[in-house]
């Protein structure tokens, strides 16, 4: 679903990602871990082309992309995104954040966009705040929308990068449920995340970065409980 | 009664008619002045984000020019400009003078504004798949707008009071008005004394009114 084959990516002088390789089948939950600063959200941003690689190439669903000539905003609206701090549009209500992007970028009707909307709020648990604004929710219902929102789009792969990390801790857990009802319904998902219990439940392949590149692949009794790797075994005992 | 409020009484009584009248070309002039500015501030604005070399130093120059010169200059400048080109009435020569100095200011109210806007709110509409216009249109320009209007409201008020120096063309305008009554009435303290009330009280209006508008905002989207 979505290839990375030897991913370079630096700011300035600083070199993030150091050659990745990294293919995300079809239906696959990969969660990514590493310590902060080692390159996981910058790989992910790599992939929405939110971050432009300096070398190597990304395939998603067949198609590989050339960033100069192919329509990145089309790319872009078949990935979904889910970020950290939410990110939703602060002047729109819950609703409007949804249906946003089905009217403008896929010129659907408004009472068809309307009427999807309320199906995915209603999945998420927030079809009663559909009129009220994202001011009024708390950070596990913000995120809880933005994950309706990006679905709204119904995208081929979805991304989430530290979608609890701004979260209370209180709040994490109707977030998680979200993610792993998607996750069970075949969702193909690429989760940068410091929830080792979800990684654990939820993940088909749970991947180590360290230094801008991937030093640990395996599934997720295999990476807890077999890892090969010395700086994966020190990671592993930090959150444990 | 002290002297001094009796005569600025009569004065007031004798002259509000036509007082009036000008302080209705006062507000004619602000209106233009501001709407003309933010047009132009806008265009300005987007020209300065644009990222386009060639329109950001386009956009530089005028700033500098129109923020570095005085407005009275600017106006005497214009209106023998356009009159040599152009025939054209005082009254529009000094409300097109008054839009090109506030658009300078207006521009960079809106620059703030926008690229004050989270880039995560730029981020999400992109992922999204929302282009580079309709980001702007619909998600990040509706937000700085919203940040803008105290700015653009303190703007308003200044140009209010700039509008007074348009009197040097000779539009008919509060000062000038209050100018004459003043040479002609040998009562200049009383005269100006006028005019200020006539400002200050217009400005207070308008600050109230500004205050409702951001209010009902806080309101509608707290």
């Amino acid at each position: 679903m979505i290839i990375g084959e030897n991913i370079h990516k630096s700011f300035g002088d600083l070199e993030v990602l150091k050659g990745v390789d990294l293919h995300v089948k079809p239906q696959e939950v990969v969660v990514l871990v590493g310590v902060s600063g080692s390159g996981k959200s910058t790989l992910l941003r790599c992939f929405n082309f939110l971050e432009m690689i300096n070398e190597g190439k990304i395939t998603i669903d067949g198609h590989t992309v050339n960033p100069k000539k192919d329509n990145l905003t089309k790319i872009r609206a078949e990935v979904g995104m889910v970020f950290q701090h939410f990110n939703l549009f602060p002047h729109k209500t819950v609703l409007e954040n949804v249906i946003e992007a089905p009217i403008t970028v896929k010129k659907m009707k408004k009472e068809a966009a309307k009427k999807l909307g309320m199906e995915l709020l209603e999945k998420v648990g927030l079809k009663d705040k559909a009129d009220v604004y994202p001011s009024k929710l708390s950070g596990g219902q913000k995120q809880r929308v933005a994950i309706a929102r990006s679905l709204a789009m119904q995208p081929k792969v979805m991304l989430f990068d530290e979608p609890t990390s701004a979260l209370d801790p209180e709040l994490v857990g109707e977030v998680l449920q979200v993610m792993k009802q998607l996750a069970e319904e075949g969702m193909t998902m690429v989760v940068v995340t410091h929830e080792m219990k979800f990684a654990k439940e939820v993940a088909d392949r749970i991947i180590m970065i360290d230094e801008g590149k991937i030093i640990e692949s395996a599934d997720p009794k295999t990476f807890f409980e077999n890892p090969q790797n010395e700086r994966t075994k020190q990671f592993i005992q930090l959150v444990e | 009664m002290p002297e001094i409020f009796v005569t600025v009484y009569d004065v007031f009584m004798r002259t509000y008619p036509g007082f009036l009248e000008a302080t209705v070309v006062t507000l004619q002039l602000t209106a233009i002045g501001v709407i003309l500015g933010t047009v132009i501030g806008l265009i300005f604005a987007l020209m300065k984000i644009s990222g386009s070399k060639i329109l950001q130093t386009i956009a530089n120059i005028y700033i500098t020019i129109i923020r570095g010169t005085p407005l009275i200059v600017q106006i005497m400048f214009l209106y023998f400009g356009i009159v040599e080109i152009y025939t054209m009435s005082n009254f529009w020569a000094g409300a097109i003078a008054l839009g090109v100095h506030n658009g300078a200011y207006i521009a960079e109210i809106f620059r703030g504004s926008i690229q004050g806007i989270d880039p995560g709110q730029r981020e999400a509409s992109m992922s999204l798949g929302m282009d580079r216009r309709q980001t702007m249109s619909r998600i990040v320009f509706p937000q700085a707008l919203r940040r803008s209007i105290p700015p653009l409201g303190n703007q308003f008020i200044i140009t209010l009071k700039d509008s007074s120096l348009v009197y040097i063309i000779g539009v008919a305008e509060i000062f000038s008005l209050g100018n004459r009554e003043a040479a002609q009435s040998y009562q200049p303290f009383e005269s100006f004394l006028v005019v200020a009330l006539y400002y200050l009280v217009l400005v207070m209006i308008f600050t109230f009114l500004l205050r409702l508008y951001e209010n009902k905002l806080d309101v509608d989207r707290a």
